[in-house]
């Protein structure tokens, strides 16, 4: 075996990924697509760069991440690495899965507390039921984790200059990209906020938008909603849903305004510092994991906390 | 298209203390973003003229799901039967179905969800993918198909790329993909004529290695919020938001 091999697309999770996989074994090669990324991963402390080229010029589809799954693969098998560690975005997700499914080995969706144990076999912790449980996994030989952002510092080592092995592979080119676009308007970006007011169904009338509006002005917050105020309702655009299957924010403060609390949208904010709920049902589900239950209607409340916040300015 | 029957997260009772999980009183439930994924198929199996295969694989309580499935537009139900208490993960999930659907005729496209309500875990629609040896698509929530050309909207971090494939191939879909429509009367009772089959595992041949989980599951408890839940419900507005604005500065979060 030879340590563990790290991927992703994005040379800033890859680093992070070095980060964690510094602190379970001695060799940490981190494999890369291009030359702009192999330099900035030089400078992480890695054993080695991989950088994956598709063989032959200008291949169609060497751009997609995805691309080079068997390229992938076929260098965990060939080298023995002990664990392949990717970085959990939409491609890293396929390419983590696929790669598994290759080796025919595990793989561990969103790994946290991943633990190398003393008899050569592995532990990782996973989240199941969107945050509502903490499942442990053990697992011997090769196998793959996705590891999500933010769960450790990008290695960073200056001065340091790991030794950078270019390999020619051959690239998957079924999938042919046709267009691609950006889909968020400049300026939003939830997963940086620092503070969130959040709409749920109870305040999801089109004229409560304004309610929540102000609040967001005068917290200097960004505005988000549950999947249904964006979905079924069409009120905010899909990209301000937080939850399972949208945006995770890490904000100092979450407000939620007539949340129910569905757990499906509360893991999209469990790393949140304080959380406040605003509800006129004392038994919504959101008043369990919130630090403040206000229980009112918002209607009401909230232009009193807009008052008041901006007296405090 | 693949569908999973699961517990119903809300009504999971999680021990304060211990943290034990007592699902025994959970309902089980089709995947809710899998409700989804039912309705996607069936529009594009309507544009393919095609049927559209409803394909699970779980323990004998997973039957139940089959009229579901049936009644949200699925034209056939097809259960693969875990041996009751045998544990699945992604790699035993993903080979039985890559062996149900080589036992299918004529196969064109294989729509599964991104994930699972319980486990979430992005896996089995690209391992599915995988093991056929097909193009997989992933995270798509716009499908058409042109003869034998696929063409997807993806959402990939910020950005929409539209891709194109051959068929066969593989899809997994974001809950936008379109609407999860409550059967109406007539779509359920429809159901209970429309053919539905059990398959037990067994009956698949397939290896032991490949009906082996390759983890071991060693721990599994509920998760327990460490917020303060202070309660602010006495008094008028102001009283509250009063309170509650103290209560914010004192934690430094204004």
């Amino acid at each position: 075996m030879t340590g563990i091999y790290v991927f992703s697309e994005d040379p800033r999770l890859a680093a992070e990924l070095v980060t964690t996989a510094a602190a379970l074994a001695d060799e940490v090669h981190v494999v890369c697509l291009g030359a702009d990324a192999a330099r900035t991963l030089t400078a992480t402390g890695a054993t080695s760069v991989v950088v994956l080229e598709a063989a032959g010029p200008g291949t169609v589809g060497a751009r997609r991440p995805e691309a080079y799954v068997a390229a992938l693969a076929g260098l965990v098998r060939d080298r023995r690495a002990d664990l392949l560690a990717v970085g959990a975005t939409v491609s890293g997700w396929e390419i983590a899965a696929r790669v598994a499914a290759l080796l025919d080995c595990a793989l561990v969706s969103e790994a946290s507390v991943i633990t190398a144990l003393p008899d050569g076999a592995w532990q990782a912790e996973r989240v199941m039921y969107a945050g509502g449980a903490v499942q442990t996994e053990t697992w011997s030989g090769t196998a793959v984790v996705t590891v999500a952002a933010g769960r450790a510092v990008a290695a960073a080592v200056p001065g340091s200059t790991s030794p950078v092995e270019v390999i020619a592979v051959d690239v998957d080119t079924r999938v042919r990209v046709v267009s691609r676009t950006t889909r968020v308007r400049a300026g939003v970006d939830l997963a940086s906020a620092a503070r969130v007011v959040c709409v749920g169904m109870g305040l999801a009338e089109p004229g409560d938008l304004a309610l929540a509006g102000d609040l967001a002005d005068a917290l200097d917050a960004e505005v988000a909603c549950t999947r249904p105020v964006a979905e079924d309702r069409g009120l905010l655009p899909t990209e301000r849903y937080i939850g399972i299957s949208g945006a995770h924010v890490h904000p100092d403060l979450y407000v939620g305004l007539g949340v129910s609390g569905q757990v499906q949208h509360t893991v999209g904010f469990r790393d949140a510092k304080v959380v406040v709920g605003i509800n006129t049902s004392p038994t919504a589900p959101l008043f369990a994991v919130c630090d403040y239950a206000v229980v009112g209607d918002a209607h009401e409340i909230v232009p009193l906390l807009a008052a008041a916040v901006r007296a405090r300015r | 298209m693949c569908f999973k029957w699961v517990a119903a997260e809300g009504e999971l009772r999680v021990d304060p203390v211990t943290r034990a999980v007592d699902a025994s009183r959970a309902r089980r439930k089709i995947s809710d973003y899998d409700r989804n994924t039912i309705e996607a198929a069936r529009v594009v199996a309507g544009s393919m003229g095609g049927e559209l295969v409803g394909l699970t694989f779980g323990g004998p309580d997973a039957r139940t799901g089959l009229k579901d499935a049936l009644s949200r537009g699925v034209d056939r139900a097809v259960h693969v039967v875990a041996d009751e208490g045998a544990r699945a993960d992604g790699h035993v999930t993903a080979h039985v179905l890559a062996a149900q659907v080589r036992r299918l005729d004529d196969v064109d496209l294989v729509l599964c969800t991104e994930g699972a309500s319980d486990t979430y875990a992005h896996e089995t629609g690209p391992r599915l993918g995988e093991l056929l040896g097909w193009p997989v698509v992933t995270n798509v929530r716009e499908l058409t198909v042109e003869g034998r050309t696929l063409r997807a909207v993806r959402v990939v971090g910020v950005d929409l790329e539209t891709v194109e494939c051959d068929l066969p191939a593989l899809v997994t879909v974001v809950p936008e993909v379109a609407p999860a429509p409550i059967p109406g009367l007539r779509s359920v009772l429809g159901a209970a004529k429309k053919p539905s089959e059990q398959v037990p595992v067994a009956d698949l041949g397939l290896p032991a290695a490949e009906v082996t989980a390759r983890t071991t599951v060693t721990s599994f408890l509920g998760y327990v919020a460490a917020r303060r839940r202070v309660v602010l419900a006495d008094g008028d507005a102001q009283d509250k938001v009063d309170a509650l604005v103290a209560g914010l500065a004192q934690d430094g979060v204004l």
